[in-house]
């Protein structure tokens, strides 16, 4: 009795209690965007830094889930007319997005400290400025990553944020509202195509 | 500059709560006309049912950020040196230690009730009436807290967004909270022309000291913004949640992001 009653807190204390899971690959897989990314902080001009960061935008980030998500309820009522206007525009007003957030910790370099499972295949990978000392405006800022594995397995970026506030979630926020404003449905998303147009032609 | 740049500078500087609720500014204008009128209640994950009221007002708040809080947040700026604005936003962050230190023991926080008492026993004697914070180099951090975050914690629901006229974005809970936090800070029970003097040159110091870090980070995410109300009220209810939490993340909430899997086959 006393046997079978060890076994079965045991295994509800293994369900139960386990902290919140850590994600070594994905821990890894962004540690080593991060690498990558220290040059292209570390870059002498900005014209350097901000092809640096493109790059690794490009190569990291899953444009086409992030931007999905950020027209929430509309994701699937857009055309495909649409959907093919905005995947690009997307891209790019991402890629400046990304552009103006990490031009921030130009000469710094972020190293990961821990991860959060919200799934297997939903990620949340924190990371940190090296070196910032207490008193430091880094000191207690908290750069979050989060990571998708998608059915093949394969990792990519799907949005990042700091002290919690995301910028997939922001720009959601402003998509949303763009389109509700405008009538909804193809009408909405023609304004927000136009937005977009114009925020990306500005640079 | 984007949000990640505001949140970097709001958090170093730990003003975000203050901040969002003392100051409101935008420029809805930037998307169309049409962004005026239109209810978007049915955005599921946006609690904003009076968003037609909301933008009036947050235009007008805008206007008078514009008029008056910039021009003054610049002024004060100009006139003071960084180490005196660290010293006067430490002691408004002092003076208002008994409204914390209430919330901390409301929401059952008692190892951080003790660290509020302790900030303002040291702060208040060495630190010179609380100009310096010595409590921080001694490890005893600085927080935030307010009734509003007590009812949050006591589980109450946010209720919808609100914009306040010059008292800028909130919620229905934290405008509530706001008003008790009022009546329960001790300055506000104390009769007399010194103490409403007291009172205005504390409320109008604590509100140009809050605006005057951020005045560019909120240009630039006006600027950069296709929707300046939208991306401001996303910015609030995100760092209004860290806030609750008392920076302890729950990621459990966060909006799924996997769930277009069709087009996985896309790619």
């Amino acid at each position: 009795m006393i046997v079978r009653l060890s076994a079965a807190l045991f295994v509800f204390l293994a369900f139960t209690l386990t902290p919140a899971n850590a994600d070594d690959a994905a821990e890894r897989y962004v540690q080593i965007i991060l690498d990558e990314a220290e040059p292209a902080l570390a870059a002498a001009t900005q014209e350097e830094r901000l092809a640096g960061i493109a790059a690794l935008v490009y190569t990291h980030v899953d444009m086409r889930r992030t931007a999905m998500f950020t027209l929430g309820q509309y994701a699937r009522r857009i055309t495909n007319a649409q959907k093919d206007a905005f995947l690009p525009l997307f891209r790019e007003y991402a890629t400046l997005v990304y552009q103006d957030a990490l031009s921030e910790y130009s000469g710094q370099a972020l190293v990961v400290t821990g991860s959060v499972d919200r799934s297997a295949r939903d990620i949340i990978v924190i990371s940190k400025v090296k070196g910032a000392e207490p008193g430091d405006r880094f000191a207690d800022l908290v750069v979050q990553w989060r990571v998708y594995r998608n059915r093949d397995g394969v990792m990519k970026i799907v949005d990042a944020g700091a002290a919690d506030i995301w910028l997939a979630i922001e720009q959601r926020s402003q998509f949303t509202s763009i389109i509700a404003n405008n009538g909804g449905g193809e009408q909405g998303m023609d304004a927000l195509l136009r937005e977009l147009r114009n925020r990306v032609k500005n640079g | 500059m984007r949000i990640l740049r505001c949140a970097l500078v709001l958090a170093c500087f730990g003003i975000l709560p203050a901040a969002a609720q003392l100051t409101d500014l935008g420029d809805p204008m930037s998307v169309s006309e049409a962004l005026k009128t239109t209810d978007t209640t049915q955005l599921a994950d946006t609690p904003d049912p009076w968003e037609g009221f909301n933008r009036k007002m947050f235009a007008l708040n805008n206007m008078f950020d514009d008029l008056i809080l910039v021009p003054a947040a610049k002024g004060y700026r100009a006139v003071t040196h960084k180490k005196q604005r660290k010293g006067i936003r430490n002691l408004l962050a002092n003076a208002r230690t008994p409204v914390i230190l209430a919330n901390d023991i409301l929401q059952g926080e008692f190892g951080r009730a003790g660290e509020t008492a302790g900030r303002f026993v040291i702060n208040t004697t060495i630190g010179f009436g609380g100009m310096g914070d010595p409590a921080e180099r001694m490890g005893i951090e600085q927080h935030s807290e307010d009734f509003g975050q007590t009812l949050a914690v006591w589980g109450a629901d946010s209720g919808p967004f609100i914009v306040f006229p010059f008292f800028g974005p909130s919620t229905v809970r934290d405008g509530f909270g706001a008003a008790v936090d009022t009546a329960i800070d001790p300055v506000f029970w104390v009769r007399g022309n010194p103490a409403q003097y007291t009172r205005f040159a504390r409320t109008t110091t604590t509100i140009v000291t809050s605006r005057e870090p951020l005045i560019e980070p909120l240009e630039e995410i006006k600027d950069n913004s296709l929707d300046y109300y939208a991306s401001f009220r996303s910015f609030y209810l995100q760092s209004r949640k860290r806030e609750i939490n008392n920076g302890r993340t729950d990621y459990s909430d966060l909006p799924d992001i996997g769930e277009f899997e069709e087009f996985d086959d896309l790619e």
